[in-house]
């Protein structure tokens, strides 16, 4: 694309494919991006030129199909997954990768971790899936009294929908919800396969992560009792390393493992 | 709550926690296995926590004096039932607490009934509860050996522990036990598995026995024996068993003073750390036991790591040129790891490799540096020179056994 014209800043929901109507856009009205914006994750948005973008799937649709006839497959899973790491440069990265595959077609660039762009988006990419395999162990499920389980998550990343296949072939047969409480929606499973879903009101308590007292089943208090028990008696005095524990398991992911956040 | 809390405490010092080897898939039942392996938490000491690792009792016949749950402690004891056990396992795991049971007990009554008593639980888990999940097992040392089939037919993973690295020692430390109570149980669990693989080669569906395999466990410092015959002992484990791993215990002395064994203020977590770098050289790469230590080096350094301890040792090996060495040589560069000498062998096509890509992949350049050959280092800073300062260089910018015992 030849650089004609005015920048400009975009802005969209947040979503890869309202990222796809972006670029959708940029491309056909030939103003590129200066910086593209999430709204969501974004919460002070600069003054100035902002193109705010619909999101479309048809736009997104022809995007995909566009990256995915430019080069094989593995790119257009690159860009899906490093989109969710939702950090602030990600998104302008992308968007060059996509000029650069757009002007110049048939290569397979993610190939060249030697190119300063590839490896950030690799790297991004990578990020994500790290924390969907820390999320596969972190994930933590309370018994409800009408027999689902439901866990309340905050990742770093947009990962809630990525968790799903794993849950899907562990707990086949039975009820459950995991749910991203800061990005405000989750996926459920059932029987009849998988949703994604929005729920109104609190139906987790935001610094604990505990569902009501009225809709836990009956034994839910006493194993999450017992866990605790058990992870503080498996705990060897004389070995503390509290740096290697938290390098492992930062922080910010405490407050709902009940094993870390005892009332 | 008071029989989790001391049986959970009596199997702390096993250090094995692996819930990776396997691949099963949930189908009827609940649960799956993944081949990865996955961590729940982790605890205080830093350790992870992927399988509910508990005793089936902490009561025992045997009387060792490394063990904290010895005849002669006096000490709380229980034990679970079957039921109550599986119970708990599958109220964890639906949770997402554990990723499956790791089960070991002290010795009960004889060594078969208590084999009998783990396969029960095991049995209960996979047959009642439909459970397809991890279970890892110990093997009890003297059990009938059809026992121990049936062990290796319900658990992902079986394991029988050495605990003491030379036999002589052994004897002295727990007179009941030798290793040929040991090496039986071993040698049938890799034999069993070896004729499970077979039948499967004709017979897709015959039954899987410990798709994850056999590992043990190694106490280090509570006796005399030098790393090198610590290694060359783990390097048969792994060559002849055929063993997935070999987990080293820095000792914990946990029993009031016994004249058989040293006293520690610490336990020698630096030692241990360097013994599982030497296990990750043989297991990840392409190193030789006898290639690390030799009867001269009998002990591993504790200010540098064993790699840059081989490479100061054979500095005529170096430098290597990243942009034609083969990937073995590029494995042997201190402070390039196994990620990064794949991102090397499979880029440098599209350039010479650079120092710039090289942080960013990760690399240990205060290491790397001396050994490479790349953009910037075009001939190489020869270390058969100086192999002294380099040592000296790095020990210093290291403050010596640093406290970081991170293995990643």
């Amino acid at each position: 694309m030849k650089v004609s014209g005015p920048y400009s800043i975009y802005t969209y929901d947040g979503s890869i494919d309202g990222f796809f109507s972006v670029v959708f856009h940029a491309f056909q009205s030939r103003i590129p991006p200066a910086d593209i914006l999430s709204l969501v994750s974004n919460n002070q948005i600069p003054i100035g030129d902002i193109i705010d973008v619909t999101t479309c799937p048809r736009q997104a649709a022809r995007v995909r199909r566009g990256i995915a006839s430019k080069s094989d497959k593995k790119n257009l899973r690159l860009v899906q997954v490093a989109h969710l790491a939702e950090t602030r440069q990600t998104d302008m990265l992308l968007y060059r990768y996509l000029v650069r595959l757009f002007e110049k077609p048939g290569q397979s660039y993610y190939r060249n971790m030697l190119d300063p762009l590839v490896y950030d988006l690799v790297q991004a990419a990578r990020r994500v899936k790290k924390e969907v395999h820390r999320f596969h162990g972190f994930v933590r499920f309370q018994q409800t009294r009408d027999n689902m389980y439901v866990a309340a998550i905050d990742p770093d990343n947009n990962i809630v929908r990525l968790l799903a296949p794993h849950f899907t072939s562990r707990f086949p047969h039975r009820k459950w919800l995991i749910y991203d409480v800061r990005r405000k929606y989750g996926i459920f499973h059932d029987t009849s396969g998988l949703m994604e879903v929005k729920l109104e009101g609190h139906a987790f308590e935001l610094d604990s992560g505990y569902i009501g007292k009225n809709a836990r089943a009956v034994r839910e208090d006493l194993y999450r009792e017992l866990w605790q028990t058990y992870y503080d008696s498996v705990n060897i005095k004389e070995r503390k390393n509290s740096r290697q524990m938290r390098a492992f398991m930062p922080k910010r992911y405490w407050k709902y493992l009940p094993e870390k956040s005892k009332k | 709550m008071r029989k989790l809390d001391i049986l959970a405490d009596a199997a702390k010092y096993d250090v094995s926690c692996s819930s990776s080897g396997s691949n099963r898939p949930a189908r009827d039942g609940v649960g799956n296995t993944r081949s990865c392996g996955i961590c729940h938490s982790y605890t205080e000491d830093g350790r992870c926590i992927s399988l509910l690792k508990i005793l089936y009792t902490n009561n025992c016949i045997y009387d060792c004096a490394y063990c904290i749950n010895r005849r002669s402690n006096d000490i709380p004891r229980s034990a679970f039932t079957p039921d109550e056990l599986a119970g708990l396992t599958m109220n964890f795991y639906n949770r997402n607490y554990i990723e499956g049971l790791f089960l070991s007990s002290g010795v009960l009554r004889s060594p078969d009934y208590t084999m009998e008593q783990l396969n029960e639980v095991a049995r209960k888990l996979r047959n009642e509860y439909r459970f397809n999940g991890y279970i890892h097992m110990k093997a009890i040392p003297g059990a009938d050996p059809l026992l121990v089939h049936q062990a290796g037919l319900l658990a992902d993973r079986l394991s029988v522990n050495i605990e003491i690295p030379s036999e002589q020692q052994l004897l002295r430390l727990a007179p009941e036990k030798n290793y040929r109570s040991v090496f039986t149980p071993m040698n049938l669990i890799s034999r069993n598995i070896a004729e499970s693989r077979e039948e499967r080669k004709r017979y897709r569906k015959a039954p899987r026995f410990t798709p994850a395999g056999q590992s043990t466990q190694l106490i280090v410092g509570a006796t005399e024996e030098t790393d090198y015959t610590i290694l060359r002992l783990a390097s048969g484990l792994y060559n002849r068993q055929k063993l997935k791993r070999v987990y080293y215990s820095g000792f914990v002395p946990v029993n009031s003073h016994d004249s058989r064994l040293p006293e520690l203020k610490q336990p020698p977590l630096v030692r241990e750390n360097r013994l599982y770098q030497a296990d990750w050289l043989m297991r990840f790469y392409h190193f030789r036991h006898d290639e690390i230590l030799d009867e001269n080096n009998p002990q591993l350094e504790q200010g540098i790591d064993p790699k840059l301890a081989y490479a100061l040792r054979n500095p005529h090996l170096y430098p290597v040129d990243l942009d034609r060495a083969s990937y073995e040589e590029i494995l042997r560069v201190p402070g390039i790891g196994v990620r990064s000498a794949r991102i090397i062998v499979a880029n440098r096509r599209f350039g010479r490799i650079g120092f710039d890509h090289l942080k960013k992949m990760g690399v240990a350049l205060n290491r790397a540096k001396y050994f490479i050959v790349c953009r910037e280092l075009t001939t190489g800073i020869k270390p058969v020179v100086y192999p002294e300062q380099i040592r000296r260089k790095l020990l210093k910018s290291t403050n010596g056994a640093g406290t970081q015992l991170s293995l990643f």
